[in-house]
């Protein structure tokens, strides 16, 4: 997928925010942030900035594009 | 597992013992004679335990994760639901457009009719197996 991300670290920077809080913060179920955090979904541009805004933070601290 | 893939799994594993069991016994049990009566009667059956199956299984489900249950679909499950969707209607399109030229070859009317319940249950079983693939290999 051409959208990476730096969710995982993140997470831990956060105090090793879950998984689980994360997706209560994002509005979405926790097997939905595993499949962004291992690039196999890329999120909608609202659950992007939802997470963005979760860890308080730019956009494009968290994804980035990756041309192929 | 999300609650929705559980769900998923429960319409596939149902879908295929009901349907399974109501087309082996209907092709053991076949008569031209009384085919009408008991294509009938073996759709009302299989129906009817198909839907107390599904809700029996599905209302326990939601008594152990009574808050995924409540929850809306996120955006990845309503995604994963369109797509599915979406290949499933294909299966569906496929299976009547076959039936409609068997009726239009002068096919017995019942045997497509039971050939049509067929083509319904793959195209569901498509469905929840193309949700389940999604659901565990990402959207």
């Amino acid at each position: 997928m051409a959208i990476e991300n730096e969710i995982r670290r993140l997470r831990f920077e956060n105090g090793e925010m879950t998984q689980q809080a994360l997706a209560e913060r994002v509005g979405v179920t926790r097997q939905t942030i595993i499949a962004i955090e291992q690039n196999k979904y890329a999120p909608s541009l609202e659950a992007a900035f939802k997470i963005a805004d979760a860890f308080s933070v730019p956009l494009e601290s968290v994804f980035r594009w990756k041309k192929s | 597992m999300s609650f929705r893939e559980k769900s998923a799994w429960i319409a596939f594993i149902t879908y295929t013992t009901v349907f399974g069991g109501y087309f082996f016994y209907l092709a053991q049990a076949w008569d031209d004679t009384y085919a009408r009566g008991l294509t009938i009667g073996m759709t009302i059956g299989a129906v009817v335990v198909l839907v107390i199956v599904a809700v029996v299984l599905n209302v326990t489900l939601a008594l152990f994760s009574p808050k995924e249950a409540n929850a809306p679909a996120d955006e990845r499950e309503t995604l994963i639901d369109l797509k599915a969707e979406r290949i499933s209607s294909y299966v569906q399109s496929a299976g009547v457009a076959c039936l409609i030229g068997a009726l239009l070859m002068g096919w017995n009317a019942i045997l497509v009719a039971v050939l049509l319940q067929a083509s319904l249950v793959i195209a569901e079983l498509v469905k929840s197996g193309a949700q389940i693939i999604y659901f565990r290999r990402g959207a």
